[in-house]
C-alpha cells in the first residue's frame, strides 16, 4: 500500500514538473502563405536559429499553398482560429486591418534599435490603413521589364525601349519575326491588374489610382488610351494567342522559352529565368516612360502581422522582430527574390550585380520614376483584382467589349469604394 | 372481445409496427450519420442566401438576394454554359462507359489488368487531372494542339482553352476521361449480376445478339443505369474543381458554369450569401431532375 | 472470318479505351522523369533525352510525403469499409421496402449531394472547429464518410435491385430471419457490388481535396492530395516533382483496385433461381 502511495506521488510530482516547463514554454503559430518548399526551408531554419537564442519560445509553422492561401486563410480567421504571426500580401492589408484583425505593431516599433535602418518605405507601407502600423513589410516587389537580347538583336533593334511608343513598335518587329515569336508577355489571366496599372498609368501621366476627391482615374482619357494600346497589341498578334489566359507561370515560361520578347515583373521572376537563360541573353531594363516623360513602375509588398487575438503578442514581437532584422531580411530577400527592406542593401555583393540594374536605375531616379502601390486601404481590393478584373479584361482583349467600357466599370466601382473610404476617415 | 381474439389483436398491431419499423431499422445508421454531420450545415449554408456578406460581416435581407439573380446576366450564361457542360460531359461517359463495361464482359487475354488500367483516370485527384489536361492542351508542353493542327482540326497549333468558342471542350474532354471508368465500372457489377441462365433461354429461344441485349441486358441494367446517371449528373452539375483549375472560368466567362459562379462570389467576391442563393437555385433544379428520374425508376421497376 | 473479325474488332476496342485511358497518365509519367531544364524546351518530346529519377528521389526523401500518404490510406480504408457496411444496410431496405416515406429518403440522401461543397465548408468548418475535430484524421473521415453515404447507398441499391426477391423470400419461407437471409444468401450475390463500391468510396476519399485543405493544418495531418498543392508555389510550380507524387499516389489505387477484381469479376456463375 505505501509503495502505491509513493508511486503516484511521484508519478504526480513528475507529471508536475512535466507541466510547469511546458507550461514556461510558449506556442507561436506562424502561418506562411506564399509558400514554397525552398521558401518554407529557409524559414524553418531561420526560425530554428531563434529558437536555439530563445529556448523558451517554439514557433509552428503552418503553410498554406498560395493558390487557395487567401481563402483558407480567410475561413480561419472567419472561424476563429487565428494564429499568432501571419505572412500578409500587400493587398490583403486592408481587409483585416479595417475589420480590427491586426495589432498595432506601432508601440512595440518605438524600442526596437533595427527600427532606425528601417527604411522610410517600410514605415509608410506598412502604415496605408489609418495611418496606422499594422504590418511591416519583409521586402518589395518593383516591375521592371525583363528584355531578350537575342530576339531584339534579330528584330534589328539596338536596345530595350525607352518610351511606350518604341514599346509598341518593338513588339510589332519582333513579332513580325514570325515562328513562334512575339514581342510581349502579355498576362491575361489571373494577376493581371499590375501590368494593367502600368499601362494606364503611363498613358495617362498621373500616378495612382485616384484624384485628391476620390474619383478614379481609370477612365480618364489617358487611361483607357492605355487599356486600348494593350487591346491593340493583343488584336495585332503581338502577343502570344494564349496569352489571354496566361498568369504568372506562363508568362515567365514564355519569356524564358523565347515566345515572347518582352516581360515586365519583379526580381522573383529573376530566380527562375537565371535558373533557365544565359546571362548573356537577357537584361532588365527599367519599365519604359509614357508621353509624359515619366513611369509610373508598381511596387508590391509582403510582410509580417500580428493577429490582433494573439494570446501571447510580446513573444509574438520577438519572432517577428528576429525574421525583421537586418541579416535575416538579407538573406530572406534573397531567397524569395525581393527587395530589402533596411538602409544601404544596395551596397550588398548579391544586389550589386547587372541584373539588379533595371530595379535600382528606377529605384534611384525619382524624377523619372514615381512608385505606385496598391490601394491597401481599402477593403474589397481583393474583389477588385479577383472577380472585376480578370473577366472583363478578357473581355477587352478578346473584343469583346471596347477599352472605354471596361475602364468605366473599373473607374465606378474603385471611386465607390475609396469615397466610401474617405467618408468614414474624414 | 375474448382474450383470445384481444391478443390476438393486439399480437397482429405489434406485429404491424415492427413490419412497419423494419426498413427504418435498416437506414438508421445511414440517415444518422448524414443528419448529424451534414444536413445541420446544409441548413445553415441555405440560410446565407438570406443575408449580404462581406468578410466579417453579414446583416439580413430577406429575398433581396434571390431579386438580384433575376437580373444578373452573368448567373444566365453560367446557366447555359452548365447546360452544355452537363448534357456533353454525360453523353459521352455514358455511352463510351457503357461500351467499355461490354467489352469487359468477354473474355479476352489481360482483361483483369485492363480493368485495373482503366480504373486509373477515376482515381486521379481533380485538380490533377485539370492539371494535366491543360499541359496537354498547351502547345509549348503537350501533343494535342499539335496533333489537332495535324489532323486540320485547329488553323495553328494553339491552345482550345484560350478561345471562348472552343474553352468549354476542355474541361469536358477531361471530364470525360475522368468519368469513363465510373460507368464502366457500375454497369460491368450490374451486368455481372445478371443471372446467366436468362442468355441461355434466350438463345435457346432463337434470340440474336442485339435482341439479348435490348431484351435482356438493358431492362436488367436499367435501374443502375437510372442512378449512376443521376448521381453523374448532379455531381458534374456541382463541379466546380476541374474547370476552375482548367480556366478559372474564362477566357471572358465562357466556361463560367453555375458552379464556378459560386466559387467566384464566394471566395473571390466574398458574398457567401449570393452564393448561397444561386446554390439553393442549382439544389431545386437538380431536386426536380432528380424527383424525374426515380418516378421513371419507379415505372420500369414496376414493369419488371 | 466472322471470328478473326470479331477479335479485331474486340481487341481494337479494347486497345482504344486503353490508350485513351493511359495517355495522359503517360505523360505525368513522362514529366515526373524529366530534368528541370529540360522540361520546357523538350516538350512535345514522347520521352525525355536524358531520363532522371530525381525528382521520386527529392519526393521520398526531402518532403513529408510518405506520411501524407499514410495519412491518406488510414483515412480512405477506414471511411471505405464504414460506408460500405452502413450503405448496403441502407441500400437493402430502399430496394426490398415500400414504405410512406420512401421517396423522401432518397431525396434527403440526394441532397447531400447537391449542395456545392463550397457552401457548406464554413458552417462544417466551424462545428468541427468547436468539436475539435480539425487537424486530425477524426474529423476527414467522419465528413468523407457522410459525404459518401448517398453515392454507395444509391449504388448498392442499383446492385440489391438485380438480385430477384424470390431469393430471400424462398429462404425465409423455409425457416431463415430476413437477418439471415441477408448476410447468406443475398450478401454473397452483390460481391460484386460491393467490392465496386469500396473501390468507389476508398477512391473519393483517396483524391479529395477540398475539405482535407480547409480542415488540416499541420504537416502531420496532411493527406497527400494536399500535399501535392505545397508543388504549386506563387512564382514557379515544380512540375516534376508533383508529377513523381501523383504517380507514386496512383501505385497504391492500382493495387487495391486489382487487388478487388477477385470480387468483381468472379460475380455470378450462374442464377440462383431455378425455374
Amino acid at each position: 500500500m505505501k509503495k502505491l502511495t509513493m508511486t503516484i506521488l511521484l508519478g504526480a510530482a513528475f507529471a508536475a514538473l512535466g507541466a510547469a516547463s511546458a507550461w514556461a514554454e510558449t506556442k507561436i503559430q506562424l502561418v506562411e502563405v506564399i509558400t514554397s518548399p525552398q521558401r518554407t526551408e529557409f524559414l524553418k531554419s531561420q526560425l530554428a536559429e531563434f529558437e536555439k537564442s530563445n529556448p523558451d519560445i517554439k514557433v509552428e509553422v503552418i503553410s498554406l499553398p498560395w493558390g487557395q492561401a487567401f481563402e483558407k486563410f480567410l475561413s480561419m480567421v472567419q472561424a476563429g482560429e487565428t494564429p499568432d504571426l501571419v505572412e500578409m500580401p500587400e493587398r490583403w492589408v486592408g481587409l483585416y486591418a479595417n475589420n480590427k484583425q491586426l495589432e498595432d505593431l506601432g508601440p512595440y516599433m518605438k524600442d526596437w534599435e533595427e527600427a532606425s535602418t528601417l527604411g522610410d518605405r517600410a514605415k509608410q507601407f506598412g502604415s496605408t490603413v489609418n495611418n496606422t502600423q499594422y504590418m511591416i513589410p519583409y521586402g518589395y516587389y518593383v516591375n521592371a521589364m525583363f528584355w531578350n537580347k537575342k530576339m531584339f538583336a534579330e528584330a534589328g533593334l539596338s536596345g530595350p525601349p525607352q518610351t511606350m511608343d518604341e514599346f509598341a513598335a518593338d513588339a510589332k518587329k519582333i513579332s513580325e519575326l514570325g515562328n513562334g515569336k512575339y514581342g510581349y508577355c502579355l498576362r491575361g489571366g489571373a494577376g493581371a491588374f499590375g501590368s494593367i496599372q502600368q499601362f494606364l498609368n503611363n498613358m495617362n501621366g498621373k500616378p495612382g489610382y485616384f484624384n485628391a476627391d476620390g474619383t478614379s482615374t481609370f477612365n480618364e482619357e489617358g487611361s483607357v488610351k492605355g487599356l486600348q494600346m494593350m487591346q491593340d497589341i493583343y488584336k495585332n498578334g503581338w502577343a502570344p494567342k494564349d496569352a489571354v489566359s496566361w498568369g504568372f507561370n506562363e508568362i515567365v515560361t514564355g519569356f524564358y522559352t523565347g515566345t515572347c520578347a518582352m516581360l515586365n515583373q519583379d526580381p522573383d521572376a529573376l530566380i527562375g529565368i537565371a535558373e533557365k537563360m544565359k546571362t548573356e541573353d537577357f537584361a532588365v531594363a527599367p519599365w519604359p516612360v509614357g508621353p509624359s516623360g515619366k513611369a509610373y513602375p508598381s511596387l508590391g509588398y509582403a510582410g509580417w502581422a500580428m493577429l490582433a487575438d494573439s494570446p501571447a503578442k510580446k513573444e509574438t514581437w520577438k519572432v517577428m522582430s528576429f525574421l525583421l532584422d537586418n541579416k535575416q531580411n538579407l538573406g530572406w530577400a534573397k531567397t524569395v527574390g525581393v527587395l530589402p527592406i533596411h538602409n544601404g542593401a544596395d551596397q550588398d555583393e548579391y544586389f550589386k550585380t547587372e541584373q539588379f540594374k533595371g530595379w535600382f536605375e528606377e529605384l534611384s531616379h525619382p524624377e523619372k520614376y514615381e512608385f505606385v502601390t496598391p490601394p491597401t486601404h481599402l477593403e474589397n481590393l481583393g474583389v477588385f483584382y479577383d472577380s472585376m478584373v480578370p473577366t472583363a479584361f478578357q473581355e477587352v482583349l478578346l473584343g469583346k467589349k471596347t477599352s472605354k467600357e471596361v475602364a468605366d466599370g473599373w473607374a465606378k466601382f474603385l471611386t465607390e469604394e475609396q469615397q466610401k473610404y474617405m467618408a468614414a476617415h474624414k | 372481445m375474448t382474450l383470445a381474439t384481444r391478443n390476438a389483436h393486439d399480437e397482429n398491431r405489434s406485429h404491424r409496427f415492427s413490419v412497419a419499423l423494419e426498413p427504418w431499422l435498416y437506414l438508421s445508421p445511414a440517415l444518422l450519420i448524414i443528419t448529424s454531420v451534414l444536413i445541420v450545415p446544409l441548413i445553415i449554408g441555405i440560410s446565407y442566401s438570406f443575408r449580404k456578406f462581406s468578410a466579417f460581416r453579414s446583416e439580413y435581407v430577406g429575398l433581396e438576394q434571390y431579386r438580384t439573380m433575376l437580373t444578373d446576366d452573368v448567373l444566365h450564361g453560367a446557366i447555359i454554359n452548365t447546360l452544355w457542360w452537363t448534357g456533353g460531359s454525360l453523353f459521352f461517359q455514358f455511352f463510351l462507359g457503357l461500351g467499355l463495361a461490354l467489352l469487359l464482359n468477354r473474355p479476352f487475354h489481360g482483361r483483369k489488368l485492363v480493368q485495373g488500367l482503366v480504373f486509373l483516370p477515376w482515381a486521379v485527384p481533380t485538380f490533377l487531372t485539370g492539371l494535366t489536361w491543360t499541359w496537354l492542351f498547351n502547345p509549348v508542353i503537350g501533343p494535342l494542339p499539335h496533333i489537332f493542327y495535324a489532323i486540320g482540326l485547329q488553323a495553328e497549333p494553339v491552345t482550345i482553352l484560350a478561345n471562348p468558342e472552343t474553352a468549354m471542350w476542355g474541361p469536358i474532354i477531361a471530364n470525360i476521361w475522368f468519368g469513363i471508368p465510373f460507368f464502366a465500372i457500375t454497369l460491368l457489377a450490374a451486368r455481372k449480376s445478371i443471372p446467366s441462365e436468362l442468355y441461355e433461354a434466350a438463345s435457346i429461344d432463337g434470340a440474336s445478339a442485339w435482341q439479348q441485349f435490348t431484351k435482356v441486358t438493358l431492362p436488367f441494367l436499367a435501374p443502375t443505369i437510372a442512378i449512376t446517371v443521376m448521381l453523374r449528373t448532379v455531381w458534374i452539375a456541382t463541379f466546380a474543381d476541374l474547370i476552375y483549375v482548367m480556366t478559372a472560368g474564362g477566357p471572358a466567362g465562357s466556361t463560367n458554369t453555375i458552379a464556378t459562379y459560386i466559387y467566384v462570389s464566394a471566395f473571390k467576391a466574398l458574398d457567401k450569401g449570393y452564393a448561397s442563393a444561386v446554390a439553393v437555385l442549382l439544389l431545386a433544379l437538380l431536386i426536380v431532375y432528380a424527383l424525374i428520374v426515380i418516378q421513371m425508376r419507379r415505372a420500369l421497376m414496376k414493369d419488371k | 472470318m466472322q471470328n478473326a473479325l470479331y477479335t479485331i474488332g474486340l481487341y481494337g476496342a479494347v486497345f482504344l479505351y486503353l490508350a485513351f485511358a493511359l495517355m495522359p497518365i503517360y505523360w505525368t509519367i513522362k514529366i515526373s522523369v524529366t530534368p528541370e531544364n529540360l522540361l520546357y524546351s523538350e516538350g512535345i518530346r514522347l520521352w525525355p533525352s536524358r531520363a532522371t529519377l530525381a525528382n521520386y528521389a527529392s519526393v521520398l526523401r526531402a518532403t513529408d510525403f510518405p506520411r501524407y500518404f499514410t495519412n491518406s490510406m488510414i483515412i480512405s480504408i477506414t471511411t471505405a469499409l464504414i460506408v460500405t457496411a452502413v450503405a448496403s444496410l441502407a441500400g437493402y431496405a430502399l430496394s426490398r421496402f415500400e414504405f410512406h416515406g420512401k421517396t423522401w429518403v432518397s431525396l434527403v440522401l440526394l441532397l447531400t449531394q447537391t449542395f456545392p461543397l463550397v457552401m457548406v465548408i464554413p458552417p462544417i468548418f466551424r462545428i468541427m472547429s468547436q468539436l475539435g475535430l480539425t487537424d486530425n484524421l477524426y474529423g476527414l473521415i467522419i465528413i468523407y464518410t457522410a459525404f459518401n453515404i448517398a453515392f454507395a447507398t444509391f449504388l448498392m441499391q442499383s446492385f440489391f435491385d438485380g438480385v430477384p426477391r424470390d431469393l430471400e423470400e424462398a429462404a425465409m419461407i423455409d425457416g431463415c430471419t430476413r437477418v439471415m437471409a441477408l448476410r447468406r444468401i443475398i450478401l454473397p450475390l452483390t460481391l460484386p457490388g460491393m467490392g465496386a463500391t469500396v473501390a468507389f468510396v476508398f477512391t473519393a476519399a483517396w483524391s479529395e481535396l477540398l475539405f482535407a485543405l480547409m480542415l488540416i493544418n499541420s504537416d502531420s495531418q496532411k493527406t497527400f492530395s494536399v500535399g501535392l498543392l505545397t508543388f504549386i508555389g506563387k512564382f514557379a510550380v515544380d512540375w516534376g516533382q508533383m508529377m513523381a507524387a501523383s504517380v507514386m499516389a496512383l501505385i497504391p489505387v492500382c493495387i487495391f483496385f486489382l487487388f478487388l477484381q477477385r470480387y468483381l469479376v468472379t460475380g455470378l456463375t450462374a442464377g440462383a433461381v431455378k425455374g
